[in-house]
């Protein structure tokens, strides 16, 4: 008998918080660490009587994110009621476009297991509202043991973007392709700064398999994934148990697990999945979108980071490689390009912020935001580089020095005690004369003849070019100490 | 006559006039309050303010009296529910905040149906509203309170609000006249939600000008309430002869089987003479789908609606709570088995079953299609008729305690004033004279939009009818 293989079948759910300052139905500030219930209101707190008005900026904001999935805009979409009872819930149900989202389809593409490209389908994305949060009173600040629960509802009513896959992955690392390259394009987008460490994207994953004997296991929720790592870490972990049920001949139930990251394994989620029902969101009017308005957004859409990369490429000749790491994060992309702008050579100044930018700002543990070298600096010691003045490794020391204490680049030259150009000329000849001078013996070896492997003439050269900082020419220094001991 | 049996136009008046002062008003509507309200029992809390701490406007000093659904900054809002608690409101209600700031004087918070359910005044954690025509009878509702204040004179006009006829109904039992504006046309901001697509505030009072008054300051756009409407503001200046000569006035041909009790259906006949010599066209309008899906799909969404408005009452913010629950579930349960009453559960649980995932398309989803029937019934018949005449209820006001039994009963007899809220469309209940001592109301509709025109046949009416008495309010 053949042996049994298996493919997994998964589709991706995000949450991403949009960029606003404001709320998605109510003017509060979206600062969800100032102090607990400060940026609150009678509407984000659903008092009675209350009603929610739609930000149109976060519908921009939306639109943005729509795009940067390549989805479409519905010219009409409506808000819904998705009821369930929870007590950082004010309302007792979630405002949410669930059944008629603001965009179609789009998709993400990504490389399979062969490295071929592969569209991963976003069925939709959609406009909703978050909620606040708890804070329990146990000392770990977990539920259980807790005596008392707080809600803090500084968050509640925080605009999300939910973008909900087909199920086209087929492995975890093309769930973290899929992820990171949809996160990379919305920060580009402007819809998000999707700043991970803040909880600005949250995943969940329909895991099922398909077996080769004709089987198909039942579809398995895994939520609670907060990070590349874990959503990786947990779409292995499923596959695997999915696998090891079916081989022994089980079925996998149907459910909605738990991913604990710090034990590495889903669980069953003893709570049972709230049971939702969805009516049509009586106080808000369905939400119309004109193409003058798509177009007004659309235009404000920039280069996505592929486009971009692949303009390093093909017009400044800029390795795929450091193409690709410099359009990872827009920023380090805006930089270089101002390097270029600034008159340095684009190869040049790609690996430069590649290696010697990206190098110090992971020292410092900074980011490119916050770097304190400007792109024209920069722009100035790849010219001189370029230009012969300086040699690489001068480059290198003269950057060190400009980033560790903020001055210019002639500052950092003097200060290096570099003499711009290098030593040469009737300098050169007077560090040859000292050496000489220094080191008689060696003199009378090399014009007795005996130094017939030119061993003794190297050794002067070094001295030279010790002497001179480094900043000699071999060549000239060769040529000089040659001249010197005929 | 005592100050307070004037009615608000003519009070306006007299203060620009220097008759009286708002002192003076105040004083006697405070005096009629305190000689009723123990009878009565209109208002659920009564409000210490006073003229001069009035704003100037054009309802300076005059005291009024707003259904206790309407929230109210720092003063008690209970929606006449034990889950409210003593909760007090941070903020104002957007038709109570243009009140305050005409001038007006709040006197009290209405009692009513809990959460605007009901039409007897009957469902109130705080007991029932007596009819202050005959103490032994209903008010109506569910804006018993605020229709009883203003026929027994506690205040010259009121402010209630109208889901399913809660303003229409009760205005007709009390005697007095009651406006439910076209859906939009006034803000619902901080009007605590029962069906949110089918509620909206209106004003009683007993003349049809002073409907025109309250209107010209409560409505217009809010931009707190996505759903009011952002035209220009509608023109109700009061035109003391309005003509309403060559314009069609419709019965529902549907409707003519249906039993009416005898001073119902006499004054549908007064008033379609009345009409007739005004120069008016009677004529007959069908709408089939109203008269026979209307009640079933306007309990369908109020149901579907009103579960979700009231998800929020959990005890976890505001009002009635518990403090040794163990677990949330267990503190959700008691606060809300203790909280709601009888009536709000079994709609809650309606509702809920209404939309649950395995019935959703065949009650909630279908019951948004037959509406949609509905106001295009309405719209083809306002294409053939300018005015509809119907009455509000089929029967005159029962007893108090007496119609809470059989509720279906109770639901039916929302089927004259319902329609009008599932079609959105504006309805005025006016008065046509007392038969055996008490008042007997009609309605007129208009298309959307249409209320100041509607107002003005009102003017027509009232001229002809005459307006009612203040109610006797159960003084002996």
């Amino acid at each position: 008998m053949a042996e049994l293989t298996f493919t997994p079948v998964i589709g991706i759910e995000i949450h991403i918080r949009l960029k606003s300052d404001s709320k998605l139905f109510c003017s509060c500030s979206t600062d969800t660490d100032a102090p607990a219930n400060t940026n609150i209101c009678p509407v984000c707190m659903g008092l009675p009587g209350t009603l929610p008005v739609l930000n149109h900026h976060v519908v921009e904001q939306g639109m943005l994110a729509g795009f940067a999935m390549n989805c479409g805009i519905r010219p009409k979409s409506l808000f819904f009621r998705k009821s369930y009872f929870y007590p950082d819930l004010p309302k007792g149900h979630q405002i949410s476009q669930c059944d008629l989202p603001i965009t179609t389809a789009g998709y993400i593409e990504v490389h399979d297991a062969d490295g071929n490209l592969k569209k991963i389908r976003v069925h939709h994305m959609h406009l909703e509202e978050d909620v606040g949060s708890l804070h329990h009173s146990a000392s770990d600040g977990r539920l259980e043991g807790a005596d008392t629960s707080y809600v803090d509802y500084n968050r509640s009513g925080t605009p999300l973007a939910e973008i909900v896959s087909e199920p086209d992955v087929s492995s975890a690392a093309e769930a973290v392709e899929y992820v990171m390259t949809l996160r990379r394009r919305v920060i580009y987008s402007g819809a998000s700064d999707v700043e991970l460490e803040k909880g600005m994207m949250r995943f969940d994953a329909n895991v099922s398999m398909k077996c080769s004997d004709g089987r198909w296991g039942h579809k398995v929720e895994v939520k609670n994934m907060n990070s590349f790592k874990a959503l990786e870490r947990a779409i292995e972990y499923e596959i695997k148990r999915q696998k090891k049920i079916m081989l022994q001949g089980g079925d996998v139930i149907q459910e909605t697990r738990h991913w604990n990251d710090a034990k590495g394994i889903t669980s069953s989620s003893r709570v049972k999945e709230n049971y939702r029902k969805f009516i049509v969101e009586p106080d808000l009017p369905p939400l119309y979108i004109s193409q003058e308005w798509i177009d007004r957004v659309a235009a404000r859409m920039p280069e996505m980071p592929d486009v971009r990369a692949n303009r390093y490429v093909n017009d400044w000749g800029v390795p795929r490689e450091v193409a690709d790491v410099l359009t990872d994060d827009k920023n380090l992309a805006d930089y270089f390009e101002a390097c270029v702008a600034a008159g340095a050579n684009p190869v040049r100044a790609s690996h430069w912020v590649r290696t010697e930018v990206l190098r110090v700002l992971n020292e410092k543990g900074q980011k490119i935001s916050a770097f304190t070298v400007k792109p024209e600096t920069l722009a100035g010691i790849v010219a001189r580089v370029d230009g012969g003045t300086l040699s690489t490794t001068q480059g290198r020391e003269v950057f060190d020095k400009v980033c560790a204490e903020g001055i210019g680049i002639d500052d950092a030259v003097k200060s290096l005690g570099i003499t711009e150009g290098g030593v040469a000329g009737n300098a050169l000849a007077d560090i040859v004369a000292s050496v000489i001078a220094a080191n008689p013996d060696v003199l009378d070896e090399i014009k007795s003849g005996k130094d017939k492997k030119g061993k003794k003439l190297k050794f002067l050269q070094g001295l030279v070019m010790k002497e001179s900082k480094g900043q000699a020419k071999p060549q000239e220094v060769a040529e000089a100490v040659a001249e010197a001991v005929k | 006559m005592e100050l307070y049996e004037l009615n608000l136009w003519m009070l306006m008046e007299g203060l620009k006039a220097g008759k009286f002062s708002a002192s003076e008003i105040f004083t006697s509507c405070k005096k009629r309050i305190d000689q009723c309200e123990g009878e009565i029992h209109a208002l659920i809390t009564r409000t210490d303010d006073t003229p001069q701490s009035a704003k100037e406007g054009v309802l300076s000093g005059i005291p009024t009296i707003i259904k206790d659904n309407l929230c109210t900054k720092g003063i008690r809002t209970t929606a006449a529910s034990r889950i409210l608690g003593n909760w007090r409101p941070p903020y104002d209600a957007t038709a109570w905040t243009r009140l305050k700031d005409a001038g007006a004087v709040l006197m009290g918070k209405a009692n009513m149906d809990e959460f605007a359910m009901g039409n007897t005044c009957g469902n109130s954690a705080f007991g029932p509203t007596r009819n202050p025509n005959d103490t032994s009878l209903v008010p109506g509702g569910s804006s018993g309170g605020s229709a009883a204040a203003v026929s027994a004179g506690y205040v010259p006009f009121s402010l209630g609000s109208d889901t399913g006829g809660s303003i229409r109904q009760p205005a007709s039992y009390c005697g007095v006249y009651g406006l439910k504006p076209t859906y939009g046309m006034v803000s619902r901001y901080g009007l605590i939600s029962y069906g949110s697509s089918l509620d909206q505030i209106g004003p009683f009072a007993r003349t049809v000008r002073d409907l025109q008054i309250v209107m010209s300051v409560i409505s217009g756009h809010d931009k707190m309430d996505s759903s009011s409407f952002r035209d220009k503001p509608h023109d109700f200046t009061h035109n003391e002869k309005p003509s309403i000569k060559g314009k069609k006035v419709a019965v529902v041909k549907e409707f003519s089987g249906f039993t009416l009790d005898a001073p119902i259906a006499d004054a549908m006949k007064r008033v379609q003479k009345v009409l007739a010599d005004e120069g008016a066209i009677i004529t007959e309008v069908s709408l089939p789908v109203v008269s026979k899906y209307a009640v079933a799909c306007y309990y369908a969404l109020a149901m579907s609606e009103a579960h979700t408005n009231l998800e929020r009452y959990d005890g976890v913010r505001l009002g009635y709570t518990v403090k040794d629950a163990r677990g949330i579930k267990e503190m959700f349960e008691r606060v809300r088995s203790y909280g709601f009453g009888a009536e709000v559960k079994a709609r809650i649980i309606a509702g809920t079953c209404l939309t649950e995932p395995t019935r959703c398309e065949e009650y909630y989803v279908a019951a948004t299609k037959v509406r949609t029937l509905i106001a295009q019934e309405f719209t083809r018949a306002f294409g053939e008729t300018d005015y509809i005449l119907q009455p509000v209820t089929p029967s005159m006001p029962g007893r108090v305690g007496e119609s809470d039994d059989d509720a279906m009963k109770g639901y039916e007899a929302d089927l004259y004033t319902l329609p009008v809220n599932l079609a959105g469309l504006p309805g005025l209940s006016f008065f046509t004279g007392y038969a055996g001592g008490l008042p007997v109301g009609l309605q007129l509709i208009g298309p959307r939009w249409s209320d100041s025109e509607l107002l003005d046949a009102g003017i027509i009416l009232e001229n002809h009818l005459g307006g009612p008495r203040i109610a006797n309010g159960g003084v002996k």
